[in-house]
């Protein structure tokens, strides 16, 4: 039988995503060599290292058996994989922001359910939450940069992710709702979860979660 | 030779407008995989009727009320009929013949065991390289409660895979769930978090099954996080004993029993081994009600099957009948079977009429003949030959045929009833 293979995303969660598998034993220390490859050997283990968006597809067609993702990107893709379990690590939060100076304004067009501009990387995410808020938005999609869109006249307000809120400060965003809190998450094929499961089994549950605080997901 | 044909492609595919391509998850099947998915197909269905399912066709088009289910409705193809009346494309089988069983075949005795091969169109999952038009041969058991049915389907389903190449355990598995199982525990256990439970677990979301278990008492936490979780083989009796712990009270102790009686049939068929138990698979559908399963390989990501029980889809169309019954996705499950050799073919050259009585004396010796009717040199005869996967050419002679090996092998007089035995040997 071939490798057991390991979805593994760049960006921000990588450290993260390498100490997870890293107190399960395995031999991580291959990724952190060189940045150029994309499938590394070690031991009984294959990685194969992607952008973070594309880690349910790879896991989901099987071209992997396992990987981990963000919440937010399982939200926004809702791929038919299995989620296993929550690493408590990489928390972000999904947040509705704007410009300072038309903070209020936005605020007070969406409480009179008049149609904004909202720029995001997560559209269906956007959308659900707008749909859930009985409230009406012109979901536009970017691939990245989202901060730019408000300050360019672009849309009116965002939808995107923030872990300490730096990003958004530096653009003068200010958060009006927060969506979701997202951690990173280990998924799991489907057939690879039921025909390898002692592999798969042994690999999650050796990986350490890191405890949450509880009632952040409020924030 | 890569790049040449690369290039031609490319300039082929700028002269060709748009919407004279195929649309968007359909195509055209092309020899040799179309006799492939011929050949299956053919194969699977004399299966069937080796276990008494008999044929049933529906149309494609179906009223869009005939499907309920939320995620088919939303995939499906929907149009308009004259009287403005939606329709839609019939999003898989299942649906359709449980409406064919209640309208039609309400005067007849139960069980109904039907069988189909169809095309099914979805929607969704173009862009995830998923097909908007695949092939679905199944079966469906209609008028029976008995878990023998749900045994006997499953068995049928590992003879086709078998009666395919496949090998069990290396090259399939049938995942076997019980969705009355963490249902009836939940109901009893905890009621009102059961809904939000069994929602977590459908959406395949163990980390929400826990955190919604984390509410709570310990005991019941720890089985609603447990029972899900219960995967292994199914002829190891430690899988089932696992859940044997959580069979409390009169529904999951009825599941159980259920799962029970399943096992001891499949074990009759012989076929145990190739199943694997995962008390977490609850199925994908809302229709399934009990004993529910899905088949995979471990060389592609999706299920090549998949099936169930489903005793409540009928009262949709007046009946009270309990059912069961699979389809194997046909693209899928060509896509992990071992290749085969093409059957022989002779291509058998010339224009005349002593070449049509050739033809006609090798088809009636049992030869697989394509008579190229023209004066062809056996250059020409071999590129046609290879174009369309035949072994041999051969030309007629006074006394049989010369025969050869496509591709520039010797020619041999050999009298016509002699062919078969050359070409099949």
């Amino acid at each position: 039988m071939r490798r057991l293979r390991i979805a593994v995303p760049k960006g921000a969660i990588f450290e993260d995503a390498l100490a997870a598998l890293g107190t399960a034993g395995l031999p991580v220390d291959v990724l952190r060599e060189n940045g150029r490859r994309l499938v590394y050997r070690s031991g009984g283990t294959e990685f194969i290292t992607s952008r973070p968006s594309d880690v349910p597809v790879f896991v989901e067609h099987g071209a992997a058996d396992l990987g981990i993702v963000g919440k937010d990107v399982l939200e926004e893709q809702e791929p038919n994989v299995m989620e296993l379990k929550d690493l408590g690590t990489g928390g972000c939060r999904m947040v509705l922001a704007a410009p300072g100076e038309k903070a209020r304004a936005v605020r007070e067009a969406i409480s009179h359910a008049e149609v904004v501009r909202v720029a995001t990387k997560f559209p269906n995410t956007a959308r659900r939450y707008f749909e859930g808020l009985g409230r009406q938005a012109e979901v536009i999609a970017l691939h990245g940069s989202i901060e730019l869109a408000p300050l360019v006249g672009l849309s009116e307000c965002i939808v995107d992710l923030t872990a300490t809120g730096t990003t958004l400060r530096e653009n003068n965003l200010v958060v009006l709702d927060s969506i979701s809190y997202s951690t990173a998450r280990v998924i799991a094929n489907r057939g690879s979860y039921r025909l390898r499961h002692d592999e798969v089994a042994a690999v999650v549950d050796a990986m350490r979660a890191r405890k949450q605080p509880q009632g952040v997901g409020g924030g | 030779m890569d790049g040449v044909l690369s290039v031609k492609i490319a300039v082929r595919m700028k002269k060709l407008p748009r919407k004279l391509a195929t649309t968007p998850g359909t195509r055209d099947i092309l020899p040799p995989e179309s006799t492939r998915l011929w050949d299956v197909q053919a194969r699977i269905l004399r299966r069937f009727r080796a276990f008494g399912f008999r044929e049933v066709v529906t149309p494609a088009l179906e009223y869009s009320e005939v499907i309920e289910e939320p995620r088919l409705r939303d995939a499906s193809f929907k149009l308009f009929d004259q009287g403005n009346q939606m329709l839609i494309l019939r999003p898989e089988v299942t649906t359709p013949v449980a409406r064919l069983v209640a309208q039609r075949l309400r005067n007849s005795p139960p069980p109904h065991k039907l069988s189909y091969s169809l095309p099914v169109y979805r929607r969704t999952g173009v862009v995830r390289g998923q097909a908007a038009e695949f092939h679905q041969a199944g079966v469906e058991v209609v008028g029976s409660r008995s878990p023998a049915e749900d045994a006997g389907a499953i068995a049928l389903l590992v003879d086709v895979l078998q009666d395919l190449g496949l090998r069990p355990k290396e090259g399939f598995a049938v995942v076997l769930g019980q969705t009355a199982f963490y249902e009836g525990y939940l109901r009893r256990a905890a009621p009102e978090a059961a809904p939000e439970l069994l929602g977590a677990l459908a959406a395949k979301d163990l980390v929400r099954v826990d955190e919604l278990s984390a509410g709570l008492s310990d005991e019941v936490a720890a089985a609603a996080r447990e029972i899900p979780r219960i995967v292994g083989p199914a002829a190891d009796g430690a899988t089932l004993e696992k859940a044997a712990r959580y069979a409390e009270g009169e529904e999951a102790a009825a599941a159980l029993e259920n799962l029970r009686e399943t096992l001891a049939h499949l074990e009759a068929y012989g076929c145990r081994e190739a199943v694997i138990l995962d008390l977490g698979l609850i199925g994908r559908y809302n229709y399934y009600t009990g004993t529910v399963y899905e088949a995979y390989s471990p060389d592609l990501g999706f299920t090549i099957a998949s099936g169930g029980r489903y005793d409540n889809l009928l009262r949709r169309f007046g009946e009270t009948l309990p059912a069961t019954g699979f389809a194997i996705s046909l693209e899928r499950l060509l896509a992990v079977l071992p290749a085969r050799e093409p059957e022989p073919l002779v291509v058998l050259v010339g224009g005349g009429v002593e070449s049509t009585r050739a033809a006609n004396g090798l088809r009636g010796s049992g030869v697989k003949v394509s008579h190229l009717a023209e004066d062809a040199s056996p250059e020409k005869a071999s590129r046609y030959a290879r174009s369309v996967e035949a072994s041999w050419i051969c030309y007629p002679a006074p006394d049989g045929v010369k025969l050869a090996r496509t591709g520039g092998g010797e020619f041999e007089l050999v009298p016509v009833p002699e062919v078969a035995e050359r070409v099949h040997a």
